[in-house]
Order: C-alpha cells, then structure tokens, then sequence
C-alpha cells in the first residue's frame, strides 16, 4: 500500500477566522477537491465547547465525516499549564488532560492524538492505559528545531526543547512495550533555507539591512548562535525576537532526510508542512516548496514502505497578515497545490 | 497572526447600564489558529486615544453571560472561549465615549502555552501585565485601530 494524503484543517486557519469556511466545508474541500480521504484537526479550532462536546456535535462530526467517507486520521491536542491560574498544573493533571483528549478523539473516530514536543515522557507514560483501552495512538511531534537523531547537526538555539526527544520517546516503547505511542514527525524539520514569505515580511517589520546581513550570515554557514552575536554586534538594541531569527537564520535542515528510515515503524502520521507552494520553473502546473525538502524524504519513505499519512499543513498565511486583506494568500489553493506535489512524488 | 483584524470595525459602542454611560466596548477575536480556556484570558493592553485603560477596569462579555472581571474571569478554569466566537471587551470609563472616531491600540494576554516553559512559577506569582508581548500570540505587536462610535445600546 502507498502513502497516503490528508490535510491538517489548521491550513484553513485564516478562511476559518473570516468565517469563509466551516470545517464540514473543509470535509468537503478534501473529498471533492483533492479526493482523498485524511483529515486531521486542532481540537480547539474545531470542537465546540471543548473539552465537553455535546452529544449533537459527535454525531453530527462522525455522519458527516461518513457521509463522505472520510478516515479522520489525527486529532493536534494541546498543554497550557495555566489553566488553573492558581498553580502550574502538574504531570498527573497535564495526563489527565490528554487521557480525556484521548477519550474525545476516539468519540470523534481518530486514530491518534499528537502529542506536543513539550510534553513530558512521563506524562505520555501515564496515559498509555488509556491510549491502549480506546485503540487511540500517541504520537509525539518532531517539530523543528528538534532532529530526530540528536548531535547530527549543530545546535539551534532553544531554551527548552531536548535534542533527545525522539530517543527518550523510543526508550518509553521499548520499556513499556506499547503498540500506542509513537511519532509524527513534521515536515519543517526537512526544511534548508529560509521561505521567501517570512523574508518578506521581517523585512517589512525589522530594518531590511539587518534581514540581508542575517541572510547573508548564515548562508554563509554561520550557526544561528554566531548570527546572533554578529547581529548584536553590527546592529545593537536591534529588538530581534528570538522566533525572528529561527525562522530565517537557517541554512540545513534540523533532520538529515535519511534519519527518517529508522522512524517509520513508529511514526504515526506525518505533518506536511509548508509555507509557500510556488510554480516550478517551466513546468506549468507543477508546485514545489523551495524551503522544504519533499523529494528526498518522501523516497525513503516509499522505499521502506510507510503507508501512513501525510496531512498537509499549510502555515505560511501568518506571513501575510500585515499588509491588508486582499494581499492574504489563499490557503485552499496553496493546500491544492501541495497536493499536486505530494501526489507526483508518491506516484499516485 | 491577524492581530489587525482583532477588533471587530464596527462594533465600538458606549456602554449604559441604569441610564448612565459607563464605558465603551467592543468586540474581539482569538490572536491564534484556537480557542482556549477562558481562565487564560489575562486582559488586556488596551489604550483610547492616548489614554491607558488596566485590566482592573476590563470586563469580558461571552458565552452568552454578563461582563465578568478578570478576577473572575481568571476562576473559569473548565470554561472554555471557542475559536469561532467574538467577545466584548468592556471598558470602565465615566461618560463614556463621545462622537464619532477613535484611536485604540490592542494587544491581548492569553496564557496559552504548548508545555512547560522557565517562567511557569513566575507567572502564577505574578501574571504578565498586558503589553508586554507575553500571550499576545505569534507577534508581539500591539496593533492599533481607527474606530468610529456606533449607536448606544441600552443594558438593563
């Protein structure tokens, strides 16, 4: 069986927030548009009166979801220790939290939740009995700045996220000897280079100069940690935010495509991400990403037989916020078009 | 992220409550891609031409309840604001508003995190004041809105 396609409706963000589209209009963009069947969600973006859905919502959710055959594949849930105001949730109650995500997502028919990086280990431990009773997988996410092997490449900046993520997870399958965690790697970790989108807009926001010399640095080969001394330096009381520079200071990928090999017995969906499909040069109809290796990655996974999904996950319409509402791009037809990509790649 | 369309355009109005004007409010939107609980709703950063109003003069009007302070607003911990709803903001401001446009700059405190972060501890004891950046979402600006006043509308 080959890989299989999906969409992440946290593409239709922004078409969501201006009310163009509900998710039952997003159910019906991936059946009749892309024809294909993979649907995943952001809890809080879609589920009404979260984290008590009525009983009217899960049906209503699950007869449309069969009306149009569609398989819902992963449901994105979330951590915000403070919610109590009144002292930072602990490990026991962050597992309470996901052992009812758990329990909704099964309500909803999905087969996983994903897990944050930042959720502890021990925390995905304690709801492994739960994951295992309602059949519903953890998957906890690579997402950029992580690698998938630790020490391959040198550090980026990050006050908070282990390098060894994804082996502390491993060890965590291997000790428990669980069949219900597992890994959904995001496609941002194949990303080289900076998106042309974010390029543009931090040069709308921050002195352009000190945007090129930041290009200029780093593609020189310099790490992020050294640009950001040299931009202190050569630009002092600059104001840069940290996320400022993680998004353009990058010049390799955070994960070496091949690391993906050894992952795929244990992924449980994959993240398209993308942030700006654009033509390919000459070959009208054919759209690529010119930050983020596909290619390379999508081949090890046909060649060892991932028959998973990989849901698209369209994120660069924040770039495009600033400037006015009819410079917003458009999120359905950059989903299209990634499709069309995804789909060449597989070979579908 | 959206941070310009935050406010609703034509939803600023004075508030009257027992025939007095008591403030100004308006509507706003989530500065993210979902919702959250209503407990990490920590105010807001809001100025009115050139005037600063805190979060001690802030109430929040949603899911279909009166304004509540954000004393109380802080206690909802298992109530939660979805993604697709607009709230009011309201504003305590004797006299309310006069005619015609207004400049308000905005930035929303949500607490909303993806795990554990350094400053956990440190925002139980003492929770960001709005402004700063902390919960205003991907962008750290505070974004600032022309507004014309809209007919009164009478509360009981």
């Amino acid at each position: 069986m080959s890989i299989r396609t999906g969409v992440s409706f946290y593409s239709y963000q922004q078409t969501q927030f201006f009310g163009k589209m509900t998710w039952k209009d997003m159910i019906r963009e991936v059946h009749d548009h892309l024809k294909t069947d993979g649907v995943e969600i952001i809890d809080e973006a879609i589920i009404r009166h979260y984290p008590f859905p009525t009983e009217e919502f899960i049906f209503d959710w699950n007869n449309e979801m069969a009306r149009y055959g569609m398989n819902a594949v992963t449901m994105d849930v979330y951590l915000d220790v403070h919610q109590f105001r009144d002292h930072v949730m602990n490990h026991r109650e962050a597992a309470e939290r996901l052992k009812n995500d758990i329990k909704i997502a099964a309500r909803m028919g999905f087969k996983n939740v994903r897990a944050l990086c930042l959720v502890p280990t021990d925390v995905i431990e304690m709801a492994i009995p739960t994951a295992e009773k309602y059949d519903v997988r953890i998957g906890k996410e690579i997402h950029a700045p992580l690698p998938i092997k630790a020490g391959v490449h040198h550090g980026k900046i990050d006050p908070v996220l282990d390098p060894r993520m994804v082996d502390q997870l491993l060890e965590l399958i291997q000790k428990t000897g669980t069949r219900h965690v597992g890994l959904v790697p995001d496609f941002g970790v194949f990303q080289h280079k900076p998106t042309d989108l974010a390029i543009a807009y931090f040069k709308r926001h921050y002195n352009p100069d000190m945007i090129d010399y930041i290009l200029e640095k780093s593609a020189q080969g310099h790490s992020t940690t050294d640009v950001k001394l040299m931009i202190d330096e050569k630009f002092p009381g600059n104001g840069l935010h940290f996320m400022t520079l993680g998004a353009i200071a990058i010049n390799e990928s955070c994960a070496r495509p091949e690391d993906i090999i050894e992952i795929i017995p244990h992924i449980v969906s994959i993240h398209g991400k993308f942030y700006h499909m654009t033509e390919v040069e000459g070959q009208p109809g054919t759209f690529e990403d010119k930050a983020i290796d596909y290619a390379t990655p999508i081949q090890y996974l046909k060649e060892h037989g991932f028959s998973g999904y990989i849901n698209s996950e369209f994120e660069g319409q924040r770039y495009c916020h600033d400037t006015g509402i009819e410079n917003m791009i458009d999120e359905v037809e950059q989903v299209r078009r990634h499709h069309e990509m995804l789909n060449r790649l597989i070979g579908k | 992220m959206l941070d310009d369309y935050l406010i609703r355009k034509d939803s600023l109005q004075n508030v009257i409550e027992n025939g007095k004007v008591t403030g100004f409010k308006f509507a706003v939107r989530i500065a993210d891609y979902r919702g959250c609980f209503l407990s990490l709703v920590n105010g807001y950063y809001v100025q009115c031409d050139g005037i600063d109003y805190p979060v001690s003069l802030q109430r929040l009007e949603i899911n279909q309840r009166p304004p509540r302070s954000f004393a109380e607003i802080k206690k909802c911990v298992w109530e939660h604001w979805d993604y697709d709803d607009e709230a009011f903001l309201h504003v305590t401001k004797e006299g309310g508003l006069a005619d015609g446009l207004h400049v308000i700059k905005l930035q929303q405190s949500i607490l909303a995190q993806y795990g554990y972060m350094p400053w956990d501890e440190a925002w139980v004891q003492n929770p960001p004041v709005p402004g700063g950046g902390a919960g205003s979402g991907k962008t750290d600006t505070i974004s600032t809105f022309q507004l014309e006043l809209q007919k009164q509308e009478v509360m009981a």
